[in-house]
């Protein structure tokens, strides 16, 4: 497999640790956060290091040491979130640690300075346009030490943040890369990578240091690239390299397995993440998604209850208690909460569709509009968002008018059988069957999670009087409704053996014929119908002499059409 | 604020807001007030007012310049610098001496005159600043002040690695409602009523872009963005702009009705009109069927009988697009447009009967009545757009039944007509498919007097106002292609028609087709030519496509000729001219005629051939093409020699018809004809004994021959 090869460094998990240990303390000295919150959870998935182990301070310059008081004055401010302080006490200090603080208080106090003025803006029209007024002077000095080569990886870092805010997308890529090459372990760098990055070629194209922190990338690239297989083998690789107690891989696994639907390998797995970190709150709002999926309301309740005696101003907890309301039906105070979360991060796209859900179910068909073109609005490639908006106009009795919307999810999620039914399902209703019956069996054929297309694939075959190609139909539908084992609710498997019961007795094959009637007894709706067909078989057998033995082999060798299905033994699947 | 439970970016419902360009167009307007300006600059200053009021944000440079061009000396960039190089109370002492519009009676700033609503509208949006706007609105108008006058000084050094950002973040910035509403309104009726005046696409699209990233939530510039994409045939974009505009509609409507059912019901049911009629525009003519067939259920559930009435329009128009018969439904369409007094849609139903009788053969008088009673409905209504039509459609249908005169009075009509609409941003309606249509036939029917030049003045006139992406560009295309193709025919340049054949099969198959019968037919490729017309003549039996049945026939009967089975091509003309005077096809008709007495006069029956002719001498002289009129003229010569024998009065009359042929001919510099007239010249002259006569005709026929260097084909062989 081409993923098993994980870089050879994962023999030696001490010396990760080691550089986990001194990358945290660099990025804590300069205020990168994120990164080492990530770094340190890494750090403790691993074992702990005898003390002589432990890697030396890092080194301690003459430049550092000029800079040591106005620096710790300054880191002082700059925690406390006076960046305009802080900056202007770092003026001049000639260190490489005193010149990236500088750099980011300055990035981060234009940053703040926007988030307020975006409440108070001139117009309404200015608030596009309100932007980082440091973003451009920022950009031309880091330039300028960027062509005379003295940026280090974190310098080269807050570059590349600061292109990416401008829209230099190219340059922005560029400069990352740059600062991955220069200080591989810092991962805030390679997340502001994973972000501009949109295909997988671009991502073959360039050019990354082989460090054990690249498949930590890949895994996670493969997850944003919706290449689920490839991701989980990567995190599977990861877990048997010695990571199994990070957290972080978990999550990660978890939010894979959602991505593919596969809902109770994540539920198991979000379960484990809370038994090991009970306070976590990313990712949880991933996790309502699955519990309410599955209908369990005491777990979703328990979360979100939870979630609340954390921190009820996480946008997560607002999104976790919107699902719990609208799990139990209460709509409006569910959109509530919808509305609540976008008013803590208005670019938060997951609360914008469940807030188009919300309205759906409250049968307010303009205002989930809104909310859907508002999702696609934050990304266009929110195939949820075009689903929805399909549904809603599926929903005014709009076929024609919604393909166009299922053609658009389609295309996002090309694999997904929902929006293949959808499509199948809208063109049924414009008597497009040909195209109708395509979207089905493809459907069928990526792998049908509600096992819904076969059976409308049979009806229509059967509608159309093509009663073989309807017969095969029913008879996989039989096969694939039994084959997973559960009972789903809408099953109709009544219905198909009704149909293959009368199939087999047109074509005279009587065994066949009767075993379907007899298997339609079990249910009630198909019971008396079942009997009647009975009857018709023995009255019919009674007719025709006594069977010879050789009517039991396969007759559909001898005399049946070649494309008439072949019996299949039914009492192989036992319901 | 929430609306139907959905975030609104516009806050306040603020329209218009205070921006430094405000406040320069503020400080102007005082100016003017106050102070003594001269009464042609106040004119002029005057005239400039409204569009800068409703214009976008220009810079100061861009500002001044306006207004000193007007006015050389205005005292108001002095109250601007002592704003921007003083402090902010300079700003508020500003504002607060601006005349109050509803204390000053006699002042132009009054509360009710343009000048003073937008004082009004400036005084109230100043007002409800906080202080922290106030102060940004200070900082930005002194960055807009300093902007224009330090340019020169330092910032060479400051901002070198600044210019490779984005050229948009350095034009000017976001447009207020007002200012927004004005740009596409405008750019909106320049698109419908002349394009080339509208910004380019690329420039339009970019404006709108802009507009859209700093207001989402403007619907309309969504469906300015589709008009835009449909100039450039861009399905993609289009379908995308189209659905997102009527996506956001769905709650602006819903919001301004109060009955939300009709609100939003009515924009979902146009929405999907809408839809139909842009994939009728691309072509997509299964697509449409469905979403039409999807508005008109809608329309149906909810008894919307106009909406209705509109999607029968479609209906039948997209049937006629289809090919298939449509009168019935068109028939209905103007009977429920009467019983709804929809005029509009009743007149331009009657319009597409009329079109379609035309094809049919229906009386020519009736069909006439039809259009004139309908002329009574537009004027009535002034209707001006269809009162363009109906002319457009006279003009077609006199071409059609070969009456060039009338054709070509009914096209100057139209194009000499001044239009009922109000004229709006200096721009006159003159790009609608009527007005292309007429200027096409007027291009064939200078063409066919041989005024060439005219015509290719014409075709450069619909070039620059049909550029060739637009929608009607077809037609002048197919127009040009058909003229030039007929013109190389004419001087049998066979190699220089073939190539326009394969363009005109792209813009019309049939055309194409019949062409390529006629290219193969002159190369002698007789087989070829021949499977080619019996497809056509199937397929147009089956469009109930009578002119180029009647031509296909005339065409096969050419065959015949050149295979000289005149006897078989008799029965063929015979059913092609009944075919045309069935049809009233009068053009055509004389053609069969000019046919049947040529296949005569090769059976041997001159004299019959002569009776016939004179039948077809008259309208092809008063209505013909000239190489029509030549062509008639020469056979009627050689049907004269051919009775004549050495009767003098028969031969003088040839000798006429030669002239009067040679004359046609050469006003169409012919040469290949000419050649023909000369050689028969020559052999009649000697015939008479005329020698000098004779041999002055010889000389030009040898002239003509040693020019062409090609051997004369059988001269008596074909028409």
């Amino acid at each position: 497999m081409k993923m098993a090869a994980l870089c050879s460094e994962f023999g030696d998990l001490a010396q990760i640790k080691k550089q986990l240990i001194s990358v945290i303390s660099l990025c804590k000295e300069r205020g990168v956060l994120h990164s080492a919150k990530w770094a340190s959870e890494l750090a403790f998935a691993l074992d702990p290091l005898p003390k002589d182990d432990l890697p030396p301070e890092p080194a301690f310059t003459e430049e550092d040491a000029q800079d040591l008081d106005a620096f710790t004055l300054a880191k002082s401010y700059f925690d406390l979130k006076e960046y305009d302080r802080a900056a202007y006490f770092l003026k001049g200090c000639c260190s490489q640690k005193a010149y990236f603080l500088y750099m980011y208080s300055r990035y981060l106090s234009g940053e703040k300075k926007k988030d307020d003025e975006t409440v108070d803006s001139l117009g309404p029209l200015e608030k596009g346009q309100v932007r980082n007024e440091a973003l451009r002077e920022l950009r031309v000095e880091l330039s300028k030490k960027h062509t005379a080569r003295e940026l280090d990886g974190f310098t080269l870092y807050l570059y590349g943040v600061v292109l990416r805010k401008l829209d230099l997308l190219k340059e922005a890529v560029e400069v990352f890369v740059e600062a991955i090459q220069a200080l591989p372990l810092h991962w805030g760098a390679w997340l502001e990578l994973s972000n501009l990055i949109t295909n997988i070629e671009m991502l073959k194209s360039l050019s990354l240091p082989d460090c054990w922190i690249k498949d930590f990338f890949m895994a996670h690239m493969y997850t944003e690239l919706q290449m689920i297989k490839e991701a989980l083998q990567k995190y599977q690789n990861l877990i048997e390299a010695g990571f199994s107690k990070s957290t972080y891989i978990i999550s990660q696994i978890a939010v894979a397995y959602h991505n593919i639907r596969d809902i109770d390998q994540a539920l198991a797995l979000f379960n484990e993440l809370r038994e090991r970190d009970p306070y976590r709150i990313d990712n949880m709002d991933t996790f309502s998604n699955l519990l309410y999926v599955k209908s369990m309301k005491p777990e979703l309740s328990y979360l979100a209850h939870n979630l609340v005696e954390i921190d009820k101003y996480r946008v997560e907890t607002c999104c976790v208690i919107g699902n719990y309301y609208s799990l139990r039906s209460q709509h409006e105070k569910a959109a509530l909460y919808f509305q609540r979360a976008l008013k803590l991060n208005p670019r938060c796209l997951g609360a914008w569709t469940l807030m188009g859900h919300e309205y759906m179910e409250m049968k307010n068909t303009s205002a989930a509009i809104q909310a859907y073109r508002h999702a696609i609005e934050v990304n266009k490639r929110d195939y949820r968002a075009w689903y929805g908006l399909g549904q809603t106009y599926e929903i005014l009795k709009m076929p024609f008018y919604c393909l166009y919307y299922y053609r658009k999810a389609h295309q996002l999620r090309p694999n997904d059988s929902r929006m293949l039914v959808a499509l199948g399902e809208s063109y049924e209703k414009l008597s497009q069957q040909v195209e109708a019956k395509k979207c089905y069996w493809r459907a069928y054929s990526v792998g049908d999670v509600e096992k819904m297309a076969l059976l409308k694939l049979a009806k229509l075959h059967e509608q159309l009087n093509e009663s073989d190609d309807a017969a095969q139909c029913y008879m996989l539908y039989i096969q694939d409704i039994f084959s997973c084992g559960e009972q789903l609710e809408h099953a109709e498997v009544s219905t198909a053996l009704r149909y293959l019961g009368q199939y087999y007795f047109k074509s005279k094959l009587y065994d066949e014929a009767s075993i379907c009637a007899q298997r339609c007894c079990d249910y009630n709706d198909a019971r008396e119908e079942g009997k009647a067909l009975l009857r018709q078989i023995s009255q019919v057998r009674d007719q025709v002499e006594t069977p010879s033995a050789d009517l039991f082999t396969p007759l559909s060798n001898i005399n049946t059409p070649v494309r008439r299905v072949s019996p299949l033994n039914l009492i192989s699947f036992t319901p | 604020m929430m609306t139907n439970g959905v975030v609104h970016a516009n806050v306040f419902g603020i329209k218009d807001w205070v921006s430094p360009y405000k406040i320069s167009v503020l400080a102007l307007l005082y100016e003017m007030t106050s102070s003594k300006i001269t009464l042609p600059e106040r004119r002029r200053l005057n005239k400039l007012i409204l569009p800068l009021q409703q214009g976008p944000d220009l810079t100061l440079g861009q500002f001044l310049k306006t207004v000193e061009e007007c006015c050389p000396k205005t005292a108001y960039a002095v109250k601007l610098r002592s704003m921007a190089d003083g402090e902010l109370k300079d700003m508020e002492y500003f504002f607060s001496t601006l005349p109050t519009p509803f204390t000053a009676f006699d002042s132009e700033a009054y509360k009710t005159s343009v000048v003073g609503l937008f004082m009004r509208h400036m005084l109230l949006a100043y007002n409800k600043l906080s202080f922290s706007q106030v102060y940004k609105l200070y900082k930005s108008l002194q960055h807009y002040y300093h902007s224009h006058y330090d340019t020169v000084g330092d910032r060479a050094d400051k901002e070198e690695l600044d210019t490779p950002l984005h050229e948009s973040e350095l034009r000017r910035g976001p447009l207020s409602q007002k200012q927004a509403e004005y740009f596409l309104s405008r750019q909106a009726y320049l698109l419908k009523n002349d394009e080339n005046k509208a910004l380019r696409p690329a420039a339009l699209q970019e404006e709108l872009n802009n507009m859209l990233k700093f207001n989402p939530d403007f619907a309309e510039a969504h469906y300015l963005n589709y008009l835009n994409s449909m100039r450039v045939q861009d399905i993609f974009l289009s379908a995308h702009s189209l659905l997102h505009y009527f996506d956001r509609l769905i709650l602006s409507s819903n919001e301004g009705k109060s009955n939300g059912d009709e609100g939003y019901g009515r924009s979902l049911r146009y929405a999907a009109l809408n839809l139909a009629s842009l994939h009728c525009r691309f072509g997509h003519y299964q697509q449409a069927d469905l979403a039409l067939q999807e508005a008109i259920r809608i329309a149906q559930e909810s008894n919307d009988h106009v909406c209705l009435q509109h999607c029968l329009s479609w209906l039948y128009t997209l049937e006629h697009m289809k090919g298939s018969e449509s009168t019935v439904l068109t028939q209905d369409s103007v009977k429920m447009a009467a019983h709804f007094c929809l005029p509009y849609l009743g007149s331009l139903d009657i319009q597409s009967l009329v079109q379609q009788g035309a094809m049919q053969g229906k009386a020519a008088h009736k069909l006439m009545d039809a259009l004139k009673d309908t002329e009574i409905l537009h004027w009535k209504h002034s209707l001006s757009e269809l009162i363009e039509i109906s002319l457009a459609q006279t003009t077609s249908i006199w071409r059609m039944y070969g009456k060039s005169t009338m054709a070509l009075q009914q096209a100057q009509l139209l194009l000499n007509m001044s239009s009922l609409e109000p004229v709006n941003f200096g721009v006159h309606q003159n790009n609608t498919e009527a007005f292309a249509v007429a200027l096409c036939h007027l291009a064939e029917l200078h063409a066919e007097q041989g005024l060439y030049s005219a015509t290719a003045e014409i075709f450069q006139h619909l070039k620059e106002q049909f550029p060739p992406h637009t929608q009607h560009s077809k037609l002048w295309m197919l127009c040009n292609l058909k003229i030039q193709f007929e013109r190389h025919m004419n001087n049998r340049k066979y190699h220089l028609a073939e190539p326009l054949v394969k363009a005109m099969s792209a813009l019309n198959k049939t055309e194409g087709l019949y062409r390529k019968a006629q290219v193969l037919k002159a190369l002698n490729r007789s087989t070829e030519a021949y499977s080619i017309l019996q497809q056509l003549q199937v397929h147009c039996e089956k469009t109930k496509c009578t002119e180029i049945i009647i031509r296909v026939m005339l065409s096969t009967a050419e065959l015949h000729w050149e295979s000289s089975s005149f006897s078989t091509a008799l029965p063929l003309l015979l059913q092609a001219l009944a075919l045309a005077r069935q049809h009233h096809l009068q053009s055509l008709a004389s053609e069969g005629v000019l046919h049947l007495a040529f296949t005569q006069l090769m059976l041997g029956i001159p004299g019959q051939a002569l009776t016939v002719l004179h039948e077809a001498m008259e309208p092809i002289l008063a209505h013909g093409a000239v190489i029509d009129k030549g062509r008639a003229m020469l056979l009627a010569a050689r049907c004269h020699m051919a009775v004549a024998g050495f009767r003098l009065k028969e031969q003088a009359l040839a000798v006429d018809g030669l002239n009067e042929a040679e004359s046609y001919f050469s006003r169409l510099s012919c040469k290949e004809r000419l050649r023909d007239v000369h050689y028969l010249q020559a052999q009649l002259h000697r015939s008479l004994g005329q020698t000098a006569q004779s041999n002055k005709s010889a000389m030009n026929f040898r002239l003509l021959d040693q020019e062409l260097q090609s051997p004369a084909p059988p001269v008596f062989m074909q028409l």
